[in-house]
């Protein structure tokens, strides 16, 4: 079997499913994972990474879109006019 | 004298790309490609032979210039710069103009000049050299957007050059020496004439490191620069004044506000990028920030985490402008918009790029677990959250860009049925060794913790740290497949802080060329004409006659020695910058080969 076809294989449903399920698995076994060193209040709270990085993600997609579109984002030609 | 350059315990690595690289233009074919080889080889078991010490102290007037400074810190960036100089040069050999191979070897051994400065004139002269001969790894590519970016590039290098180069001299009149101190700058703006220098040495330093708003001529520049030339920049300029900034400006404390803004920054202007080059040159600039931001924490574990990152950073940076530059190189595009579905024709190329993507986000048994954790933990172990949690965002949005956007819409996304096939075997090898120290450096990260500059006490895999890791990354892929609508690229680019000059010099030429052009011709023109020009003629005709009896004659001799001397000039004087940053390499090259043969 080739590259392409494991590549092909793996963009299904069942992947999917199965990538769903690690998510869920992440944030059960952070309540036993052992905490060596805390440094602030998130250290203690089991799952606040799993939040922290859909919130990361959603607020740096969202935030930079709007300053793009409302600021910062030109045609390709805007140096040249 | 010259016993001693060939001295065996201390060879300059230098040399092998300024000297030795002379030689490519005369070769040929295979033989060429084993030279380069040859040579970025040679240069790399220089360093690993190389004892800590002082070597190359020479007189030069009255200052005394070191090339070879040797301790551990100028030797582990001394090893990447190397270990990188054979991956470039593999990566290299189909090109077929020897100018570009030559301008990347003095670009490399221009900034192994300055790993192994002792002094800051030294420092300075190969700091010039790397900006002289990098310029053309961006003009090389011939098309009018280049020239318009080298252009650029060269302007705001040789600005930071000269601020650099102020700094040095202001240090010099102060301490009468020239040799590289730890020279940190607190506060945030020069109190008297010793924190003028160090200020204005740190802009200096900056300005090569890309800090905003010094920045922006690197997303400029390396998107513009050719297939290869991209691959060589991402890794040199930035961590050579990475380099700098540690050895000189450690601990100076604005440095971390400016590295956690550096990082954020760069992760805002990727979301928006839509070539693949310029988004992952936006991705360098975020990267340095975290060593920006260590550098300026100052601590142990800091430095050694900057270090560390910079290592992996150069390995994994490199082979990701080696995977898209390989889809320009077979597809002509870069853009986002304009590529997709590629994964039925170049899987491989995808999986080096991909492995690229994990290794800068951190991924665990990647090369980025290893280093970026460090930095980022030794600011949770200094209590500085506000950085801490800067940092931490900046590590999701940098999975979300180089690891999902840039794989996804090159080989996923909509098909736009493109004809493409796997690039080279050259340019394929040279991926395949950057992913082998891109997972190598994930799992055996000890031989890199000893390289580094002070004792290690730090361990990367621990359970909590792991786990902490997978759950930021990967919920940020569950965030970039549930906003996937909105992360479709449009064909825009983004003003940047280049905007500045870039629109400041049409309204500048415009006032040149309308107001104060007619005002210079309508009013100080009539003036000038009645109170000078009149009785400056009357006294000029009398002059005339004293001259053309008197002076002329003798003179018209020493003219005509002068017109033989400029029309010798005049084949320099080309008026093509081009040929005076040619000019300038090979000035300052030869400068450094007569101090160090003559006595």
């Amino acid at each position: 079997m080739n590259l392409i076809d494991i590549i092909d294989k793996l963009r299904t449903k069942i992947v999917k499913k199965i990538a769903y399920g690690i998510l869920v698995l992440l944030i059960l076994a952070d309540f036993i994972i052992p905490r060596h060193e805390i440094h602030f209040f998130g250290d203690k709270v089991p799952g606040f990474w799993s939040l922290f990085g859909i919130i990361s993600c959603v607020l740096i997609i969202v935030v930079s879109k709007w300053i793009g579109q409302n600021w910062l984002m030109r045609d390709e030609d805007y140096y040249d006019k | 004298m010259i016993s001693e350059i060939f001295n065996i315990e201390f060879f300059h690595p230098s040399a092998y790309y300024i000297i030795g690289g002379l030689l490519i233009p005369l070769l040929k074919g295979r033989v060429k490609q084993g030279y380069m080889l040859l040579l970025s080889l040679l240069a790399f078991f220089a360093v690993v032979n190389m004892p800590h010490g002082v070597y190359g102290v020479y007189e030069f007037l009255s200052w005394e210039l070191t090339f070879g400074n040797v301790d551990k810190l100028s030797k582990v960036f001394a090893y990447i710069f190397t270990i990188m100089g054979v991956i470039g040069v593999i990566y290299s050999f189909h090109v077929e103009n020897d100018g570009e191979h030559l301008s990347a070897f003095y670009y490399i051994g221009g900034s192994l000049g300055v790993t192994f400065a002792g002094d800051f004139l030294t420092l300075f002269l190969f700091w010039e050299i790397m900006a002289f001969s990098s310029v053309f790894l961006v003009w090389y590519r011939k098309i009018p957007s280049s020239v318009d970016s080298g252009f650029r590039y060269l302007l705001w290098h040789v600005i930071g050059g000269l601020i650099l180069f102020s700094g040095i001299m202001i240090q010099y009149s102060v301490s009468g020496d020239l040799s590289i101190q730890y020279l940190p700058f607190h506060g945030w703006w020069p109190t008297d004439i010793q924190s003028l220098a160090t200020f204005l040495i740190l802009i200096g330093f900056i300005v090569n490191a890309a800090v905003p708003p010094f920045g922006a001529w690197l997303p400029d520049a390396y998107p513009a620069a050719t297939v290869t030339g991209a691959v060589f920049m991402s890794a040199f300029t930035t961590k050579t004044a990475v380099y700098a900034l540690i050895r000189v400006c450690a601990g100076s404390e604005i440095l971390i506000i400016l590295g956690v803004v550096m990082a954020i920054y760069g992760v805002v202007y990727a979301v928006l990028e839509n070539d693949a080059r310029r988004l992952l040159a936006y991705h360098i600039i975020s990267q340095v920030g975290y060593m920006v931001a260590g550098t300026g924490l100052g601590t142990q574990m800091a430095i050694n985490g900057v270090v560390a990152h910079a290592f992996c950073h150069i390995l994994y940076k490199s082979l990701l402008f080696m995977g898209t530059g390989s889809v320009l190189y077979v597809t002509g595009t870069a853009k986002l918009s304009e590529l997709g579905g590629l994964y039925k024709t170049m899987p491989r190329t995808m999986i080096y790029t991909i492995i690229g993507g994990l290794a800068i986000s951190a991924f665990p048994l990647f090369s980025g677990f290893v280093s970026k954790s460090m930095t980022v933990a030794a600011f949770g172990e200094e209590h500085i959250m506000w950085a801490f949690i800067g940092l931490m965002l900046a590590s999701a949005g940098t999975f979300l860009h180089t690891g999902l956007k840039v794989p996804y819409f090159i080989w996923f996304g909509k098909d736009q049925g493109i004809k493409a096939q796997e690039p080279p075997w050259n340019m394929e090898l040279a991926m395949i060794m950057g992913s082998i120290f891109c997972i190598g450096l994930g799992i055996f990260y000890k031989p890199l913790y000893a390289l580094l500059p002070y004792p290690v006490h730090f361990e990367p895999y621990t359970a909590y740290h792991t786990w902490e890791t997978l759950q930021i990354l990967l919920f940020t892929q569950l965030g970039f497949f549930l906003l996937l609508k909105k992360l479709w690229c449009e064909n825009t680019i983004s003003m940047d802080t280049d905007w500045f000059p870039r629109k400041g010099a049409i309204v500048f030429m415009w006032f040149i060329n309308k107001p104060l052009a007619s005002f210079e011709f309508n009013l100080i023109g009539e003036v000038y004409e009645f109170i000078v020009q009149k009785p400056v003629l009357r006294v000029a005709r009398w002059f005339r006659w004293v001259d053309t009896f008197i002076v002329d004659k003798t003179f018209s001799e020493i003219a005509n020695l002068t017109l033989i001397w400029s029309r010798m000039l005049q084949a320099i004087q080309s008026g093509q910058i081009q040929h005076y940053a040619m000019i300038m390499v090979a000035g300052v090259v030869t400068l450094i080969v007569i101090v160090i043969i003559l006595p």
